[in-house]
């Protein structure tokens, strides 16, 4: 035995198991179900998403260590988490220079500006979104499957439409990539097994987004609403891979419990009274902006210091906490009035547009009280069975220069496109004929492009005096009121229709 | 069920079985014998011996000098070769009596003698404990005359014997429990006849069950002592935490365990007591395992105090031919120190040798990386602080945060935080580094 080899070092002299690589390791293998899952139901394109998000995070952080002359880090694994977790967090339809881009940014400027990994003060994944949010908004909120295009489930939840758990839970909706909740759950449990997470966070987290819901969310404390909203929009993956990198949240177990609340309760003001699509991505990276002060209240008392009456103290830390929260979110709601206003304006503008293309003559578009009380009159119920599952939205009366009426204009839904809602203006002159037809809600507007941004579709109505449009599924229609299914979307093409003819029956019904 | 604990704490693998059964052997040494004369807190004792003079088994060769201070006992008989500056098993050099060993160990007169204890009053107890130089077992060599005077005996309501051993790979303890549990109890009594109004309780962790039996059934006809099963975890042994455990007292730094009214004494030094009051045998020897993977024959053994670690280590079968020994620490793998020599001889305070293999160190040298903030080293903290933020305090050398905000002198130097980071940060060591600064400045 050679005793010049023995290792001279200062206690402990033997470690955990767990190191920096493992630790991401364990996160890359727990977003290993939702991987899966996102790959097998959107097929080819999720997979190279995710493939070029990842290699470009792993790429940017390679390239910044060659750059700039710093030990190389790559091999810690965080660069890969990053990019997966940003790739599940995009839409599946995305272009594939969009994971790119935002790897990119969420390496460079969000991680190794600030010193790489560990100094970061913001999660790079989120930010990476969110920059892709900001920049590419209709590309990042266009949700389809198989080119046709849905609402999600919680803007369907949102419109008040009825929404499947069970779908939204098993992710069989539209979404992201990583959208599929239950395999979420599962890779968050496998971390809070493995001890790569602890539960403050994710439990602070989604206990006071649902509490926040029950409160404000407008349907009280409905199980099934509550976990709609919970499965859906990203709460699982904000609270179980988000909110807990360890970078960006706080250090000890009472500072993570607030900031989870913190998290949790911001996420549901951003749902409930924001306007954006978005509310768990901007939640926690607010939160992640608070984390500092965070760290700075919650340093706790140690064995000897800590009171001994046996009651816990009423930590100072929680109204320190609820008072900032309090303060933010009258911040942000402020915001939100000033501009609801504005945002109103706007929105009837761009509702304006719309009607403008599928009634042409009018110059101004009123209500009438006698057809919106018959439009109250159906209750937002299904207007008529037989053409499905349709609703009458609203009526607008479109007035020329001399305020003679020259059309209407009919919002109308159909809830029987591929996999969620349709919606789309019909416009009618005074005698019945059809003037044309535009889809509207802007998550439904980019969606349909394939479909009916196409005016060989769409134009098949305009000019059309009928009670009710046919679908010829075959093709080669020779009717005026036969219409020709856009090959291989029989059913979405179908909606269309039905919702046509019911704002037809309608005008025959109500308006004429 | 589970067992009375603390919060935090981390669970190393115990590796115990590798020496547990094992039966406890007499081992006698054949070389010299090493005594360094500051074999305890305290201050250096005084040779008493010159080079050259006969010794005998159980002969004080150097004797306390002051109040903080402990007798050194010779371990074996023959004469004294040298005293001169060598080096000790914690890294230093220290002035030693080095005894050419006759082989023969001879006791001195009157060692081992039965001695009526039922008769002696409480200094004279006190008077044989100091005389037999005995000094906390455990590891941290508080001289135990000291430790069982305190200002206020009649304040003093436990008496806690620290059988926890929660190191890692040593099982000595264990093993005095199971074999010598009537000694450890006699001494626990003879310590509670120092102070009038305490109980006795004897904390040994769950993962010790022949210990705990033994122990039981030791103390069962004593209604002031009993035996409390603690949950087995790093660092339960620690004197703040199991103080904490058993009375729910909170010490902190600066702090004696006898201000909150209790005396923390190990099971090896309460059996010491019991042998030098009852038997008159001086603190020659004491129970020692040598263990780690790479050892041919892990075991514990009854050593003499001043035996050289080769021939410990040797006596174990040395290293196993197809292991690559990485290190060798004097005590366990958390706390034991890293030894860069085997030609030191043990201390009193010395309990094991371990020797580490390759796969056990390799986490050890795992590169480090920058911290992730992950907060588990706060989670493990057995006193409660923020190691992270600590370390940050520390690099920035803010030190009035470091001492005022975070608590950072309560540090007990425990390694939870070091053994737990996943980015392999050397948080304990920078610790201690600021700590001594701290001090130092202090100091000025």
């Amino acid at each position: 035995m050679n005793e010049k080899l023995l290792n001279m070092s200062s206690s402990p002299h033997i470690r955990h198991r767990l190191t920096t690589g493992a630790v991401m390791t364990d996160v890359a293998l727990a977003l290993l179900p939702a991987t899966v899952f996102g790959i097998y139901r959107y097929g080819i394109h999720a997979f190279l998403i995710l493939l070029i998000s990842v290699a470009s995070a792993v790429a940017t952080e390679f390239l910044y260590d060659r750059a700039a002359k710093k030990p190389m880090t790559i091999k810690d694994g965080s660069a890969v988490v990053t990019g997966l977790l940003l790739g599940l967090s995009l839409s599946p339809t995305v272009p594939l220079y969009l994971p790119c881009l935002g790897s990119v940014f969420a390496i460079l400027f969000v991680k190794c500006f600030f010193g790489g990994l560990g100094k970061n003060f913001m999660n790079p994944a989120l930010t990476g979104r969110c920059f892709l949010l900001i920049s590419f908004g209709s590309a990042m909120t266009n949700f389809s499957v198989d080119g046709m295009s849905s609402a999600t489930p919680l803007a369907a939840l949102r419109a008040g439409e009825a929404v499947s758990l069970s779908q939204t839970a098993f992710g069989y909706t539209t979404g992201v990539i990583g959208g599929s909740a239950i395999a979420l759950l599962i890779g968050g449990i496998f971390l809070l097994i493995t001890g790569g997470i602890t539960f403050e966070i994710p439990a602070a987290f989604v206990a006071a987004f649902a509490v926040f819901m029950g409160l404000f969310g407008g349907q009280g404390f409905d199980p099934n609403y509550l976990l709609i909203h919970i499965c859906g929009g990203g709460v699982l993956m904000g609270a179980f891979f988000m909110a807990t990198d360890p970078v960006t949240s706080p250090v000890t177990s009472r500072g993570q419990l607030l900031y989870g609340a913190l998290t949790g309760i911001l996420a549901g003001l951003f749902r409930v009274y924001g306007s954006s699509a978005d509310s768990v991505s901007y939640a926690i990276i607010i939160a992640n902006m608070v984390v500092p002060f965070i760290d700075k209240i919650s340093v706790p008392k140690p064995l000897g210091y800590r009171s001994t009456s046996g009651k816990p103290q009423f930590p100072k830390a929680a109204i320190n906490l609820t008072i900032i929260t309090l303060c933010a979110g009258l911040a942000l709601s402020s915001v939100y009035f000033l501009t609801k206003d504005k945002i109103d304006e706007q929105k009837l503008a761009a509702n304006a547009a719309s009607y403008k293309e599928v009634c042409p003559d009018a110059e101004t578009f009123v209500t009438d009280d006698a057809i919106n009380a018959k439009v109250e009159a159906l209750g937002g119920d299904i207007y008529d069975e037989k053409f499905g599952k349709t609703y009458i939205n609203s009526v607008m009366v479109g007035k020329d220069a001399a305020d003679t009426t020259v059309g209407y204009v009919i919002s109308v839904s159909s809830g029987d496109g591929y996999d969620g809602t349709i919606t789309l203006s019909v416009g009618l002159d005074t005698e019945g004929t059809v003037l044309g037809i535009s889809f509207t809600e802007l998550h439904e507007t980019a969606g349909m492009g394939m479909l009916c941004g196409e005016d060989a579709f769409r134009s098949q109505f305009a000019g059309v005096n009928t009670d009710a449009f046919t679908l010829n599924k075959a093709g080669g229609s020779t009717a005026d009121n036969e219409i020709d299914s856009v090959s291989g979307a029989s059913t979405s093409s179908g909606a269309v229709v039905n919702a046509v003819n019911t704002a037809l029956a309608f005008y025959a019904s109500s308006i004429q | 069920m589970s067992h009375k604990t603390f919060r935090g704490g981390v669970h190393p693998d115990g590796h115990k079985d590798l020496s547990k059964d094992c039966p406890i052997e007499e081992f006698l040494p054949k070389g010299e014998l090493v005594f360094p004369v500051n074999q305890h807190i305290g201050k250096p004792a005084k040779p008493v011996v010159k080079k050259g003079d006969p010794v005998l088994a159980g002969q004080l060769i150097a004797e306390a000098d002051g109040f903080v201070s402990a007798n050194i006992i010779c371990s074996c008989s023959g004469k004294v070769k040298a005293i001169e500056e060598r080096h000790t098993v914690n890294g230093g050099r220290a002035t030693c009596i080095v005894v050419e060993n006759d082989g023969l160990f001879t006791l001195a007169p009157g060692v081992g003698t039965e001695r009526d204890d039922t008769s002696m009053s409480g200094p004279q107890i006190l008077d044989a404990i100091k005389a037999a130089g005995i000094v906390g077992l455990g590891g941290a060599g508080f001289p135990t005359h000291v430790k069982l005077a305190p200002r206020n005996p009649e304040q003093i309501d436990y008496v806690i014997a620290n059988g926890s051993e929660c190191e890692p790979y040593i099982t000595c303890d264990d093993q005095l429990m199971r074999s010598r549990s009537d000694g450890i109890v006699e001494g626990m009594r003879l310590v509670l006849r120092l102070f009038p109004n305490a109980n006795g309780v004897i904390a040994i962790e769950d993962n010790k069950p022949e210990a705990i039996a033994a122990m039981t059934k030791a103390c069962a006809s004593d209604s002031n002592i009993s035996v409390l099963e603690v949950k087995a975890k790093y660092p339960e042994g620690g004197e703040r935490n199991l103080i904490g455990v058993v009375t729910g007292r909170q010490l902190r730094f600066g702090q004696l365990p006898a201000d909150l009214g209790c005396v923390v004494c190990n099971v090896s030094s309460l059996n010491a007591i019991y042998r030098a009051v009852c038997k008159s045998e001086p603190l020659m020897s004491r129970l020692f395992t040598v263990s780690g993977d790479a050892v041919v024959k892990p075991h514990t053994m009854e050593v003499r105090i001043g035996t050289s670690c080769r021939e410990l280590l040797e006596a174990a079968g040395g290293i196993k031919p197809e292991c690559i020994a990485k290190k060798i620490l004097c005590g366990g793998p958390m706390m034991g120190i890293a030894m860069s020599t085997l030609d030191v001889p043990i201390a009193k305070n010395n309990n094991a040798l371990t020797v580490l293999a390759q796969d056990e160190v390799e986490l050890a040298e795992e590169q480090m990386t920058a911290c992730l903030r992950c907060g588990r080293c706060g989670h493990v903290c057995p006193i409660g602080l923020v190691p992270q933020m600590m370390a940050e305090a520390a690099e920035r050398k803010d030190y009035e945060r470091y001492e005022k905000k975070l608590y950072g002198l309560d540090c007990i130097a425990c390694g939870s935080c070091t053994y737990i980071c996943p980015a392999k940060r050397p948080l304990m060591q920078l610790f201690k580094q600021t700590k001594g600064a701290i001090m130092a400045a202090k100091r000025k």
